[in-house]
């Protein structure tokens, strides 16, 4: 059961790097909720700001000279506050992070095991022996078969797979109440990434901790989240349940990420309708809806005004930033769910066609 | 890994043997090379220089003389005698090899905490006064000549003829066993100086290969593991010092063969002092030795270096 | 002898006023018999104003005390039998005697071994040497000193394991010494223990005579000697014995080698137990003397200066030069009688076998900037022929000017209107060369001689010559280029010549005889072969009597000259320094070094 009380709150988030060409605005005023022993999926193309703000909550972008504003809110202290000791004694201890890629993220010239007993004695006073048990256990935990002798091998000794699972046990070492995954499956075969969800989510429910799993590969949340939120450009465009995002997407840019899934009970002969274009720069971002300039169903006055997070009708949890109406865009999303192309949705609704 | 070292050792003496027959070749096309013309006198009578050919076995073909000396080395380990004194070429060698190896070990020593140290704390505070301050005063001592280096500092601190007279003067050099202050105190300079081009290169490298090391992801990973700063930087250390092992060997090595200019300004009786006049009157048996010395000493050092980067990457160790 | 390579440092400022005097009038020449006595004056040449001649006795210091000599070169060869370096002379003459040697201020032979003049028969065919009595060897051999050591002695010159360099040049007229292998000479008699007789086969007696001051006549005891005369080459000097006041410390076998000398670190003499003063003009003031090895020239200098008890015996770096004569005046010697200078030219192929090209480049040639780059008035003379002050013949060659009436000699600043007038006389109308050769031009790239090849090829360019300047290590222009023949190398800018001993056909018969001409490691680098000049050399090699042959070579000293053979510009002056409580005495004939047997501490 999550408590009502939210274990992370992130508040109007704003990370900007000033840089040669300008600056650059990472992360454009996001809000979002992590509850305990649930999971977030925060899901984006790269460049949408995810891995930013995922990082500036562990206040490890401080260093690059970022610009935060904004409030991060973990059992009641705003980390972007915090300074930068006691930040220090919440990393690797209540907030852990998991990233990409296991190989260049594990030291390789340390053994495992002598890294997890780092992360141990970072923030336990215990002796050498008491924390390589610990390790061994935990590595047993994430299913590394024979512990004991494998803790003494290199990263480039492990599977890919297995150094995941050393990268998981590290941080789960110290039974944090928050886990950060970024990107954790990417660099894995398709079997070994089933594996790793399953083990994540057999630990959540071991050690009732919160996950956030950042990913650009919906069939990861699909799986694993139990919320999701969309990023683009920086902003969160749209948050639901998960059930109902894949059911009731609201966003034109969640219709395009839905679109280009190949799935296995569509008919042979529909083709997958990519996103057109790129994402923008963030230094010099489109006016008004970020989004607009790739929008399908997009209309001249989007390019002036910004749109806001706001509630969906009738579903409470479910956020949407768009400036189309709901029932046209309820409209659309029927003629596109039933197979149609987003010319043919725009026609049946009769909207002008979007300036491409 | 035993088999290994033992493979490398047998071609570095088969590279050393090469060595000495380039060597043995180099010496007759020279034109200043010939002993017996030099031992003939200014006026030389040729059946004079003939004679002295005979004498010092010159007068055999070139290969007959290549397999008379490999025959010395190998079966008797005997490198020849000087032509000007009739020592023996391995006790005079073995004679100077301490004062060498005092000043190159000592020299290497200051330059690698010197070295390391500055650069460690320029790739740490980038960009600071403090950064630009070490990498400014590298490139004065990178550019500064070791000689210049070596008389300024007898210019400026010997006992003898220095403004402040405070250390010994050049020449004062005395064995470590025979009296250890003055062994210590005479080796001051020579290895500041000999230090300070290397271990300005050294800081310059380590600041960009620690600077380097300290934007990969597991630098990332440990703080997020909420180390304190300070082993994060050690992890990135230990990252960064593989490629400045490497050099470091290889330096030490080329070295041992003897630093000429530093033992030559300050008169520290080495190797390096008797290469250099060795070379000069043209006493081959002896520049031979000091030549497969150094080689040997480059080979070694080739080799340490290659087992310890083994020993230091392990994902070395299985390709 | 020869002088060492110098590190010279740089070209310097103009001179500064010097301690010496440009070279006074002659004094008087001596005989060829000189007394014994400590303070003779047997200089037969000139000894310039102002040079200090320490050997008077009120002005020497203490006995005893121990000197330091700071030396960056290491020696070349200890053994009598062989050495012939300046600086290797400064350890043999203070511990070997031969039967004649100098006093430091003279350059007149002194009897040593010997115990009066040698006596030349009247057909210059026989020398005979009586032997003082009561000179013995040190230890470990001890025993008196005979003349079969003296025999032995010359006899392993010939040995190809000792290989002296001037057995065939000096003795060769003494009968056997062509054939000899190292065994007894049958020109060599010794009738009893105090006497030597040589037997020549041509009427060289007189010269020979002069050649006994050669460390190869020191004695050296043959049942001793001769074990170690057998390996190859020769290690007697690892062992050497001394009959001087001074030797090589040894053990009891009489190892010097590692104890006495060690090479290439430090050199140690002490006291040599056996010597008596009373058989010997030296003082022997020093009770030890200890010879340090390596360094550089720089350093060692500054150290001197600043020192005491301490001298350095080798050149003197420039700047040091400058230094001393500005702050260290009484520190510093500066002996004449370095050795000349001069510029050869190739007479036998290309253009400068016509004398009337030489002539002009000799007229042309600014000689004073020559030597102002080698450091001016303080070390440098311009040079109007090729006997230097020192050596009989100089006086009766012309002194300072040289033979009068040339005029291209006369102008040592150079004179453009001469040298063209010599240059019409040549063919060349327009006063300028015209030809198509291109003159190979081979200096020494270290300085001085690099500014001095500098000034030569400007010269020569100013005349119209194409040239080609090639730079090189000092050893290598001589052994590459200008000691060889075949190169045909037309002009060597910086070569030059010091004697062996003080008589004039050491300065002129190696350089300018076409008999000296050979195919490698040739010193008479221009090739010179005129046949008069060869006649007139052979005539002089067999005259009787100081003075007669300073006057004989003085004349084909004048006679090289008026052939323009080669162009001289310097006589140089050796400096040498000493720390500020020594009482240094230099050997006039030995480039000025410090004679450790004359030499105290005040």
């Amino acid at each position: 059961m999550s408590a009502s009380e939210p274990l992370l709150r992130v508040e109007d988030l704003r990370v900007e790097f000033p840089g040669e060409d300008g600056v650059v605005y990472a992360v454009d005023g996001i809000t979002y909720e992590v509850h305990s022993g649930r999971t977030l999926g925060i899901v984006g193309e790269s460049g949408s700001g995810k891995t930013v703000s995922s990082l500036t909550t562990l206040g490890l972008t401080r260093r690059q000279g970022a610009r935060i504003s904004g409030r991060i809110l973990f059992e009641g202290e705003d980390l972007v506050a915090l300074p930068e000791d006691r930040l220090r004694a919440i990393r690797g201890n209540d907030i852990a992070m998991v990233f990409q890629d296991p190989l260049s993220s594990l030291h390789p010239l340390y053994r495992v095991g002598a890294q997890i007993v780092q992360a141990v004695r970072a923030h336990r006073d215990v002796s050498k022996a008491q924390a390589r048990e610990r390790a061994i256990e935990l590595l047993g935990l994430v299913g590394i078969p024979d512990p004991a002798r494998r803790i003494d091998e290199y990263p480039h000794e492990f599977s890919g797979g297995m150094r995941q699972r050393a990268m998981i046990a590290m941080a789960l070492v110290n039974e944090p109440k928050l886990l950060i995954a970024d990107e954790p499956t990417t660099a894995l075969d398709v079997t070994v990434q089933a594996q790793i969800l399953a083990l994540m989510e057999r630990l959540q429910r071991e050690l009732g901790m919160a996950i956030v799993i950042i990913t650009h590969d919906l069939g990861v949340v699909a799986e694993m989240a139990d919320e999701i939120a969309v990023m683009y450009a920086g902003r969160i465009v749209e948050t639901a349940s998960t059930a109902r995002l894949f059911s009731a997407p609201e966003h034109p840019y969640t219709w395009g990420l839905l679109k280009s899934i190949p799935r296995l009970d569509a008919p042979r002969e529909e083709d997958l309708v990519p996103i057109p274009g790129t994402p923008p720069s963030l230094i010099n971002r489109p006016p008004g809806c970020h989004f607009h300039p790739r929008c399908p169903y997009a209309q001249p006055d989007h390019a002036r005004i910004d749109p806001r997070l706001e509630p969906v009708s009738d579903e409470p949890g479910h956020h949407v930033a768009c400036l189309l109406e709901a029932d046209v865009r309820r409209r659309l999303w029927a003629h596109l769910r039933a197979g149609g192309t987003p010319e043919q949705a725009l026609a049946a609704v009769g909207l002008p066609g979007a300036p491409v | 890994m035993i088999r290994y070292i033992i493979r490398r050792l047998l071609w570095g003496v088969l590279l050393l043997i090469v060595v000495a027959a380039l060597m043995f070749v180099l010496f007759r096309i020279l034109p200043t090379g010939n002993p017996a013309l030099l031992r003939a006198g200014r006026d030389p009578q040729p059946k004079l220089v003939k004679e002295i050919e005979v004498v010092l076995g010159l007068n055999k073909s070139l290969p007959t003389q290549f397999w008379d000396y490999l025959k010395e080395v190998f079966l008797h380990f005997k490198f020849g005698y000087s032509y000007y004194n009739q020592e023996e070429v391995r006790s005079l060698i073995a004679e100077r090899l301490p004062a060498t190896l005092s000043l190159t070990i000592g020299a290497a020593l200051l330059w690698i905490v010197g070295g390391l140290g500055v650069g460690v704390i320029s790739a740490l505070r980038r960009h600071s006064l403090l950064d630009r301050f070490a990498m400014g005063t590298a490139l004065v001592l990178i550019s500064a000549p070791e000689f210049w280096l070596g008389l300024v500092f007898l210019y400026l601190f010997a006992s003898d003829i220095g403004i402040v007279k405070i250390l010994p003067g050049a020449g004062s050099y005395a064995g470590l066993t025979s009296d250890p202050w003055k062994w210590f105190t005479s080796l001051i300079m020579p290895w500041i100086v000999l230090a300070s081009g290397s271990a300005a290169v050294f800081a310059r490298l380590m600041r960009s290969s620690l600077g380097e090391a300290m934007k990969e992801d597991y630098i990332r990973t440990a703080r997020a593991k909420g180390l304190p700063e300070r082993h994060v930087a050690r992890q990135g250390v230990r990252a960064a010092i593989n490629p400045i092992v490497t050099l470091f060997g290889l330096e030490v090595g080329a070295l041992l063969g003897g630093a000429i200019l530093v033992e030559y300004v300050f008169n520290i009786p080495g190797i390096g002092e008797l290469n250099y006049k060795a070379i000069q009157s043209s006493d081959f048996p002896v520049t031979q030795g000091t030549v497969l010395l150094a080689s040997m000493f480059i080979i070694l050092a080739n080799i340490v270096v290659d087992v310890a980067y083994a020993y230091l990457d392990p994902r070395v160790r299985y390709s | 002898m020869r002088s060492h390579k110098t590190i010279a440092a740089g070209v310097l400022a103009a001179a500064l006023a010097s301690t010496l005097a440009a070279c006074g009038s002659s004094s008087s020449s001596s005989s060829s018999g000189t007394t014994a006595s400590a303070s003779s004056n047997g200089a037969s040449s000139v000894v310039p104003a102002g040079y200090q001649s320490t050997v008077n006795e009120s002005l020497a210091g203490k006995r005893g005390g121990t000197l330091q000599v700071l030396q960056e070169s290491d020696f070349e060869h200890l053994d009598p039998g062989i050495s012939y370096f300046a600086l290797d002379y400064t350890v043999v003459f203070a511990t070997q005697r031969p039967l004649y040697s100098n006093e430091p201020n003279s350059t007149a032979p002194t009897p040593d071994i010997a115990s009066g003049s040698p006596e030349v028969s009247a057909n210059n065919e026989t020398v005979t040497v009586h032997l003082k009595e009561g000179i013995h060897f040190s230890p470990p051999v001890n025993r008196e000193v005979t003349s079969a050591d003296v025999a032995y002695a010359i006899e392993r010159g010939a040995n190809p394991n000792v290989a002296n360099p001037y057995l065939t040049t000096y003795f060769d007229s003494i009968e056997g010494v062509p054939q000899a292998k190292g065994g007894p000479i049958k020109g060599i008699e010794t009738p009893n223990k105090h006497e030597i007789v040589f037997h020549l086969t041509e009427p060289k007696g007189f010269f020979v005579a002069e050649a006994l001051v050669l460390p190869l006549t020191a004695p050296v005891p043959k049942e001793y000697a001769e074990k170690f005369d057998n390996n190859k080459p020769s290690n007697y000097a690892d062992y050497e014995v001394a009959t001087g006041p001074y030797m090589l410390e040894n053990n009891a076998q009489g190892k010097v080698l590692g104890i006495g000398y060690v090479p290439g670190k430090s050199a140690t003499l002490v006291r040599n137990p056996n010597w008596s003063d009373k058989t010997d003009f030296r003082p022997a003031y020093l009770n030890e003397i200890d010879i340090k090895i390596g360094g550089s020239q720089p350093v060692i200098d500054r150290q001197v200066l600043e020192g005491t008890n301490v001298v350095q015996n080798e050149p003197v770096a420039q700047p040091a030069v400058q230094l001393a004569a500005e702050h260290y005046k009484s520190q510093m010697v500066l002996s004449p009688g370095g050795g000349n200078r001069y510029v050869s030219l190739d007479n036998k192929v290309g253009p400068f076998s016509n004398i009337d090209l030489r002539k002009a480049v000799w007229a042309e040639l600014d000689r004073a900037a020559l030597d102002r780059a080698r450091g001016g008035d303080l070390v440098a003379t311009v040079a109007s022929h090729f006997i230097y002050p020192t050596i009989p013949g100089f006086e009766q060659a012309g002194s300072l000017t040289g033979p009068k009436g040339l005029d291209y000699n006369e102008h040592p600043e150079g004179d453009m209107t001469i040298a063209e007038k010599y240059m019409k006389l040549a063919g060349y109308s327009s006063g300028k060369y015209t030809g198509s050769s291109t003159i190979q031009v081979v200096g020494a790239s270290s300085p001085p001689e690099k500014e001095d090849a500098e000034i030569v090829n400007q010269a020569l360019k100013s005349l119209g010559f194409n040239t080609k300047l090639t730079l090189v290590e000092l050893a290598t222009m001589y052994a590459k280029y200008c000691d060889v023949p075949k190169e045909e190398i037309d002009v060597c800018p910086t070569v030059g010549w010091i004697a062996d001993f003080a008589d004039p056909q050491t300065v002129l018969n190696p350089t300018f005889n076409g008999k000296s001409i050979v195919a490698t490691g040739n010193v008479n680098y221009g090739q010179v072969n005129v046949p008069t000049l060869n006649a007139a050399m052979a005539a002089a090699e067999v005259v009787k009597g100081r003075e007669a042959r300073a006057k004989a070579w003085g004349k084909i000293d004048d006679e090289i000259v008026e052939d323009a053979a080669a162009i001289p510009y310097d006589w140089e002056t050796s400096p040498r320094l000493e720390g500020s409580d020594v009482h240094g005495v230099g050997m006039l004939w030995n480039e000025g070094c410090w004679d450790y047997s004359f030499t105290s501490l005040k």
